[in-house]
């Protein structure tokens, strides 16, 4: 039975059934052309802006919003595991969490739960290395205890022993089961391999969590440095005016000391160059394959950024519409999922390859199939039709840019924190829109090298094959403990 | 601690004045949701398919939930993975949408499904030489037709006009389909959503089955999680299809024809079988005009029959064992009611009781207290419109074993069952759920997607934020009993995952 002769029937058989709407089928136009056919009116919108104010020096930015009886309260201060010494990674990392978790200098660790949960207030505490980001989420009525509370989580955390011992005994679980998932397997050792000793590639060890290094001095110690006045800037958005708001940030602010001195800077990578094929061998009835080399592009309002980041979602970055997954899925089936990675630090180099994961036969070809992606993306342009996809979604969607007031105040956060042009999303919209394809191909050309790609996989060495991977590169066989 | 249970009243008080909504009281004192009382409208059309359409002011954005009532508990074994696998085609365009030679393709369609029929039959031989000739083959031929095919057309026009998030998912009850959309592109996806429910076209069927079974390969057969709950539900379920996985059996899905799949579509994906949400910066006018102008013509469809299957009742606990190279790890099951049924209430109270957040009993006892785990946490599944399971996990915490987890599960369960939950724990839970009654209308995709979910389930999108408000009803007795009734030791299964000896 082909298609067409299905759909006649079936549409046949059910008109019966439901007596007059065949008819109507007929009379709206659907289909490519009709599609074609739509015109769209312009959007008429113009974004919010979140008020500025300062509370004894620190910056505040909040926007009003009283659709429903929600605050969000936002506290970034810079600084992180990223930027000290290795013997201080575990309290760093942990510091967010021990400030959650660890009481404060008057509330227990329980008491401090118990109040969380009796008033539903939400509160995450997260850091991505270089910065700690605390975020608190309330019903407007239960805002003042929620917000006094959390400051004295932030300015006055008790780091209670007992909390520290409860936190090294998950971390250290955790350590132990990293093996457990192989995508998060080579992923980790993937870091490891390409970054060595610098943040990016350490993994939590029991060394680093050994009872000296996790000392309640410790976490104090970290705290000082990072979670001082200096270092702070908040947002506030939801059903609250500054009127209300204010006097309990004040008392926030107050709380904390100065900064005692200035934050380290951020280690420069060595990231790893010369290529190489690395195997963690594992009978799964998938091979996890990662490739990657550094690339010198960074972040900032300059036309090679802008090319890059076209050409990454060309390549495949930009889903469905992207070249890895049209040849690693769509025309190949090797995959459930595939994608280029092209990180752009500010200040300094990133990496560029790609990902994805399949069945152990298909591991080598999947992998020449990235490669020679990439390698066309250096020798010819991109057509002026996948440059206008990866632009118009973006032109296109940037009201998804202002979806919540809460997305728009933590962004301005970001921006003010790093100094960063608060008109970046426009200029980042009108610098993408004067890509051309030889920009693209140029930037690929000079920036990416797929005979210099390290790539590890985690897999079955017999059934991938090693013969296979011979021609790839210098074959390293990885233990891992 | 003395605080008033101050939150319910004002807190719904306070939503009903910022949606700016009538403050209609409800007859008998009955008090509403804020969820109940958004202005929802409903748009039923002649073939069954409903809309439910709702603005809310913000960005000039859109979100769009597709939801058809058939899913994996629809399927019979040897045909397993055919919702899901559905799921996918339903992104590869039409007639004309992914296509350059639309005769081209279908003439090589009909040619690559006989071969794939021999195939079958070799396979079913024993034949792996033919057989392999034959995948050769079949691939050969779907690449002469992808040389008609303009690929993922359909996502590309999404992208292009600025869609986020543009997927699906398929359960045991239902196949969902979303996106969001800039709003002045509105009328954009009523095109597209009604040329491919009314004119889809399988191509690359073959290409995608291999993805599906990478999937597969992704989620189950290299995840050890992913293991353990698929053997765990199949040994709890013995006779009811919650008990086969959504993704399909991987020899089921080798052998799912591009046949099966088109039936099956052309059966239970029509209209009548549709619920559509839709929840942003909309007219609900102009939804109900283009609703009427796309989808009014389509025909109804079928309704999948009705799963007539019932688990029977479990005579005595049922265990099994999963060897992996991986930490150890628990999963416990209680076969529990659908969650219509009166006792869903007392046992969504009693698994945010156990543990819905670090003061709860198992959290307090298990994580905190005694430290034999990292995490526990209860949970409702496979599905919703049967019965289910009530789902204990636990990850032990090295060197405590799975058997520590199982006693302290049992051992809380049983307290609570004796004891009951004290005042001040119900009330905590009240909190949480007034409060959960605000944050679970703030994201406009989660909106439509408990507006579809519960218009799909029950026939009328209120029911979700009824169910809520019934939660605030459970009494302590009611949590004693249901924890008395369900969680015991004949009812349960239990599923833990072990280290595998040896190298």
């Amino acid at each position: 039975m082909t298609s067409a002769r299905g759909l006649r029937s079936a549409v046949a058989a059910l008109a019966l059934v439901v007596g007059n709407v065949a008819t109507a089928a007929a009379q709206v136009p659907t289909g490519r052309e009709a599609v074609r056919a739509l015109r769209f009116p312009p959007l008429d919108f113009s974004p919010p802006t979140p008020e500025r104010h300062e509370v004894e020096g620190v910056p505040v930015l909040l926007l009003e919003n009283h659709d429903l009886p929600l605050v969000n309260v936002f506290a970034r201060f810079l600084g992180g595991y990223g930027l000290f010494a290795r013997e201080w990674y575990a309290p760093a990392m942990g510091l967010p969490a021990l400030m959650r978790t660890g009481g404060t200098d008057e509330l227990s660790p329980d008491s401090v739960d118990n109040l969380f949960e009796y008033y539903s207030i939400e509160a995450s505490f997260g850091t991505g290395g270089g910065s700690v980001s605390i975020a608190l989420n309330t019903v407007t009525q239960h805002l003042d205890v929620a917000l006094d509370l959390w400051s004295d989580l932030i300015a006055r955390p008790g780091f209670d022993a007992d909390a520290i011992d409860l936190w090294r005994g998950r971390e250290l679980e955790s350590a132990r089961r990293l093996q457990d998932d192989p995508g998060s397997l080579a992923y980790s050792q993937f870091n490891r391999l390409l970054y060595g000793d610098h943040p990016v590639g350490w993994q939590t060890s029991p060394d680093d969590l050994a009872p000296e290094r996790v000392a309640q001095e410790r976490f104090r110690e970290m705290h000082r440095r990072i979670v001082c006045r200096e270092n702070l800037i908040l947002g506030v958005s939801g059903d609250v005016s500054w009127e209300t708001v204010r006097p309990r940030l004040q008392r926030l602010v107050a709380a904390l000391a100065p900064c005692p001195e200035s934050l380290p800077r951020a280690p420069a990578p060595a990231i790893r160059r010369g290529g190489g094929v690395f195997l963690i061998e594992r009978p799964l009835e998938q091979a996890f394959i990662v490739m990657a080399h550094p690339a010198s592009v960074r972040l900032a309002d300059e036309p090679t950024y802008f090319a890059a980041t076209i050409g990454n979602s060309i390549l495949g970055g930009g889903g469905f519409s992207s070249r890895l997954v049209a040849r690693l899925r769509t025309q190949s089936g090797f995959t459930y999922t595939a994608s280029s990675i092209w990180t752009m630090p500010r200040r300094y180099d990133g990496v560029v390859g790609a990902t994805t994961s399949t069945r152990p036969d298909a591991a080598v070809p999947a992998i020449r199939l990235m490669l020679e992606a990439m390698e066309e993306m250096r020798s010819t342009p991109p057509t002026q039709a996948e440059v206008r996809t990866a632009v118009d979604g973006v032109v296109n969607g940037f009201a998804f840019n202002f979806e919540t007031p809460s997305q728009i105040v933590s962004r301005m956060m970001f921006y003010v924190a790093e100094e960063w042009p608060e008109d970046w999303l426009e200029r980042y919209a009108s610098g993408i829109q004067r890509v051309t394809p030889a920009q693209v191909r140029e930037v690929f050309a000079e920036q990416v090298h797929p005979d210099q790609m390290t790539i590890l996989i985690v897999g079955d060495p017999e059934r991938v094959g090693r013969e296979q991977l011979a021609p790839l590169g210098p074959l390293t066989v990885l233990q891992i403990n | 601690m003395t605080v008033g249970r101050a939150l319910p009243w004002t807190l719904a008080w306070a939503v009903t004045i910022a949606l700016g909504l009538a403050a209609t009281e409800s007859p008998a004192g009955a008090q509403q949701t804020p969820g109940e009382r958004l202005p929802v409208h409903e748009v039923a059309l002649s073939n069954g398919m409903r809309f439910l359409a709702l603005r809310r002011d913000g960005a000039p954005t859109v979100s769009f939930v597709t939801r058809y009532g058939v899913g994996g508990v629809n399927e019979r074994v040897g045909t397993t993975g055919i919702a899901h696998l559905l799921e996918h085609m339903l992104f590869k365009g039409t007639s004309t949408i992914g296509t350059r030679d639309i005769a081209a393709e279908r003439a090589l369609f009909s040619r690559m499904d006989a071969t794939h029929d021999t195939l079958l039959v070799a396979r079913a031989r024993g034949d792996s030489v033919t057989a392999g000739a034959l995948r050769g083959r079949i691939a050969a031929l779907e690449d002469a037709a992808r040389a008609f095919v303009e690929p993922n057309e359909l996502d590309r026009i999404f992208t292009e006009a600025g869609a986020r998030g543009l997927n699906a998912t398929t359960s045991n009850d239902a196949t969902t389909y979303f996106v969001e959309l800039p709003s002045n592109r509105t009328e954009l996806w009523f095109a597209l959503e009604a040329d491919r429910m009314r004119d889809p076209v399988f191509r690359e069927y073959y290409t995608e089955r291999d993805v599906v079974a990478e999937e597969r390969r992704l989620r189950v057969e290299t995840s050890p999680f992913g293991r353990l709950y698929e053997e765990h539900l199949s040994a709890a379920y013995t006779v009811h299809p919650y008990g086969v996985p959504v993704v399909g059996f991987m020899s089921d899905i080798e052998a799912l024809s591009r046949r099966d799949v088109e039936s099956y579509y052309r059966r239970f994906y029509g209209p009548g079988n549709a619920v559509v949400a839709i929840v942003g910066d909309v007219d609900p006018d102009r939804i109900e005009s283009w609703a009427r102008r796309y989808f009014e013509g389509i025909p109804a469809g079928e309704l999948p029959p009705p799963v007539l299957a019932e688990e029977p009742r479990q005579p005595s606990e049922r265990r099994i064992t999963v060897e992996w190279d991986a930490e150890p790890r628990l999963r416990i099951g209680w076969h529990v009611p659908a969650s219509l049924h009166a006792d869903a209430p007392a046992l969504g109270i009693l698994g945010a009781l156990l543990t819905g957040g670090r003061t709860t009993r198992l959290q307090r006892r298990m994580v905190i207290e005694d430290r034999i785990a990292t995490a526990v946490s209860a949970s409702m599944g496979p599905g919703e419109r049967f019965p289910g399971l009530f789902f204990v996990d636990a990850v032990p915490r090295s060197p405590h074993t799975t058997d520590e987890q199982e006693r302290a599960v049992y051992a809380e369960i049983a307290r609570l069952a004796a004891e009951g939950p004290s005042e001040a724990e119900l009330e905590r839970v009240r909190n949480q759920i007034e409060a959960g009654n605000v944050r679970r209308i703030s994201s406009n995709l989660g909106l439509a997607f408990q507006l579809a979910d519960s218009e799909s389930l029950t026939g009328d999108w209120r029911s979700t934020f009824r169910q809520s408000a019934r939660l605030r009803e459970v009494t302590s007795a009611e949590v004693r009993r249901v924890a008395a009734e369900y969680l015991t030791e004949n009812n349960r299964t239990v599923a833990v995952l072990v280290r595998r000896e040896g190298p």
